[in-house]
């Protein structure tokens, strides 16, 4: 039941508490239970509650991953102000298996969220923006990579 | 357990967030500072750790204390007003038992030898040298004290600094610069790291006190530089720790001393946790695990934990040594330590090698390891998850839930025993500790009652991750074993 964690070779704060063991499952969990929630707090059918879902993750993890730069301390100096979290996990490598969970996430939530919503056309639009964009933006070519300025340095 | 450390988290960084937000929308228009063209002292993303989590539980963490730091000593009461603003200045204090100062062998208060001659130094030769080694800072005081320490560590000489922090940040980059490589150990103390950034060298982390990682980093880096550049390495140093303060484990020196032999990196030893608390006559780790001391390149080490001054030191062959008193800047232009306070490790020193007359020294250390080893079994017996190794005198109780940091503190505080939290950033986000440092001068009944009152807040915070021995199982063991030994 107790998972030994061996201190891990990542420097920086920020990212690092992403490689200890259970945090896969508390994701799984986090997500399942805000179903749960939406389900009891709005009454409406499942498949609305997993589109709710999905497009609550993708602001939720959008904002998070991919617009806030930098770390919220200070002791680093600001080495890593230019770069956002999904750009600091694994010290910038690209396709470990971190990354790849993060990339699959998504699409299992659109898969389930317009399943449940058997493709009807307001949410199906929304769901499959929302996950392209998610995809496009954790690609391997899109490190660093800045289109048009948007969230580009002052 | 770790989804309650994490759902913890997110509640603490969504509350940030949305506080922030609030404040953005309500509270920023109407204030009115009139800072035109200033630059912010930090970006608004860089503060907000320290806003919305330090600054909420900041009475745990910097409390005042109005007394010497013996094994009972006097903490100074903070009133909280405001959650952010700066806590009051009250004048209240009241008697702590002390597990929180790096005490290791009790020379942080009056002691009977120590004390009176650093008062006649003090008297003699005043409390600052006022320059630095090179100019007019060096007394015969200070020659003394690096011939003394040279002797007791076990290398030809020694140079010692005012600060131990300024020791390692100013002499790594001395050590070795662009073209060379630092391999440090994952968990280094951060004048460990300051000193490698400054350095301008390389540097590679291998996973903390694994010689088989260090190995294959070390076969990787040189391969790597003979076929990418074309030229070796110009220097290696692996740097490690004797006591890593944050986890009390005492680092595998035997295995990462053949590793270097076997590689040709020079090995820097950090003692400032283990010199004077481990090993049989308080030498160290060397001594504790059986390594030869000419098998370590430098040594360094603090006067702050066991000798009860402040300072620092690197021990080294005598090449070493002239080099470094040439080119250290901390040496060159740092004022020299103080007089009094060189007094003070000298004398130290002379009564942990029993060069006083008595047996003082020998005494000291029988009852810190004996002190360590009962309170970590006893703290096991109760279910409590400690790190360290057996006779490390650092033990760190894990609490994992960042809520529990302030409850854990503030319950023990309630009850007279001053602990030292440690959260984010200094340990990893999910690993949040409660570090006791026990010393030399804590009585056995002082021990029994931390021991009570740790079991006690422990129940109350839910931390005893483990289930306890039972006491009946105790018993009969004893009891197996007085029959024993009877026979």
């Amino acid at each position: 039941m107790y998972v030994r964690a061996l201190p891990t070779t990542d420097v920086n704060r920020n990212t690092e508490w992403f490689t200890y063991p259970g945090v896969w499952t508390t994701y799984i969990i986090i997500i399942f239970f805000s179903w749960l929630l939406v389900l009891s707090v709005f009454h409406c059918s499942p498949g609305m509650a997993w589109t709710i879902v999905h497009l609550a993750h993708f602001t939720v993890t959008y904002h998070s991953f991919h617009w806030k730069k930098g770390t919220p301390f200070g002791d680093d100096q600001g080495i890593y102000n230019r770069l956002t979290w999904w750009e600091q996990i694994d010290n910038g490598k690209q396709l470990t298996r971190n990354r790849k969970f993060l990339t699959v996430v998504p699409i299992v939530l659109y898969l389930i969220a317009s399943h449940t919503t058997d493709y009807q056309h307001p949410m199906l639009f929304l769901n499959t923006l929302a996950v392209f964009v998610m995809v496009v933006m954790k690609f391997p070519h899109m490190h660093k990579v800045r289109i048009f300025g948007i969230n580009g340095d002052q | 357990m770790y989804f309650s450390t994490y759902l913890s988290c997110c509640l603490i960084l969504g509350f940030g967030h949305l506080r922030d937000f609030f404040r953005r929308i309500l509270v920023l228009p109407f204030t009115d500072y009139n800072l035109q063209g200033y630059a912010p002292i930090f970006l608004d993303h860089e503060d907000f750790y320290m806003r919305r989590g330090y600054h909420r539980v900041q009475d745990c963490f910097s409390r005042p204390i109005a007394s010497a730091p013996d094994a009972w000593f006097d903490v100074v009461e903070k009133v909280r007003d405001d959650e952010e603003k700066v806590l009051d200045r009250p004048t209240k204090s009241r008697k702590c038992l002390n597990l929180g100062s790096y005490n290791y062998l009790g020379f942080g208060s009056f002691d009977e030898y120590c004390t009176p001659r650093v008062i006649e130094s003090l008297k003699k030769f005043s409390a600052s040298t006022c320059s630095s080694r090179v100019d007019a800072g060096t007394t015969s005081v200070h020659v003394e004290l690096e011939e003394c320490v040279a002797k007791y560590v076990g290398k030809h000489s020694v140079i010692v600094f005012g600060m131990g922090y300024a020791t390692n940040s100013s002499i790594i980059p001395i050590l070795i610069g662009k073209g060379g490589l630092i391999i440090s150990d994952s968990l280094n103390h951060n004048s460990i790291i300051n000193g490698a950034r400054g350095s301008g060298a390389n540097i590679r982390i291998f996973q903390h006190n694994t010689p088989s990682h260090l190995e294959r980093i070390l076969r990787e880096e040189i391969a790597k530089r003979q076929t990418k550049a074309h030229k070796p390495w110009k220097k290696i140093i692996v740097i490690i720790e004797g006591i890593y303060s944050m986890e009390g484990e005492i680092c595998k020196l035997p295995e990462i001393v053949s590793i270097c032999k076997k590689y040709k990196a020079y090995v820097y030893l950090d003692e400032a946790h283990s010199i004077g608390a481990i090993g049989n006559t308080g030498r160290g780790v060397c001594e504790h695990l059986g390594v030869n001391t000419a098998d370590v390149d430098i040594m360094m080490g603090t006067f702050s934990k066991s000798f009860g001054s402040c300072g620092g030191y690197i021990a080294g062959s005598k090449e070493l040594i002239q080099y470094l008193k040439h080119h250290c800047p901390a040496h060159l232009y740092a004022t020299s330590i103080s007089t009094p306070s060189a007094q003070q490790i000298i004398s130290a020193i002379k009564v942990i090698l029993g060069e006083d007359g008595s047996n003082r020294g020998a005494q000291k250390l029988a009852r810190i390891r004996d002190n360590s080893n009962f309170f970590r079994s006893e703290l096991w017996k109760m279910g409590f998850k400690v790190l360290g190794d057996y006779d490390s005198p650092v033990m760190p109780i894990m609490l994992y839930h960042p809520a529990k940091i302030p409850a854990f503190s503030r319950e023990c505080l309630r009850e007279n025993v001053a602990i030292a939290v440690v959260g984010f950033p200094a340990t990893p986000l999910m690993l949040a500790r409660a570090r006791i440092c026990i010393s030399a001068s804590h009585s056995k009944q002082d021990l029994i009652k931390a021991l009570e009152v740790i079991g006690k807040v422990g129940d109350l915070t839910g931390i005893k991750y483990f289930p306890a021995t039972p006491k009946k199982q105790e018993e009969e063991r004893d009891g197996i074993k007085i029959g024993c030994c009877s026979m």
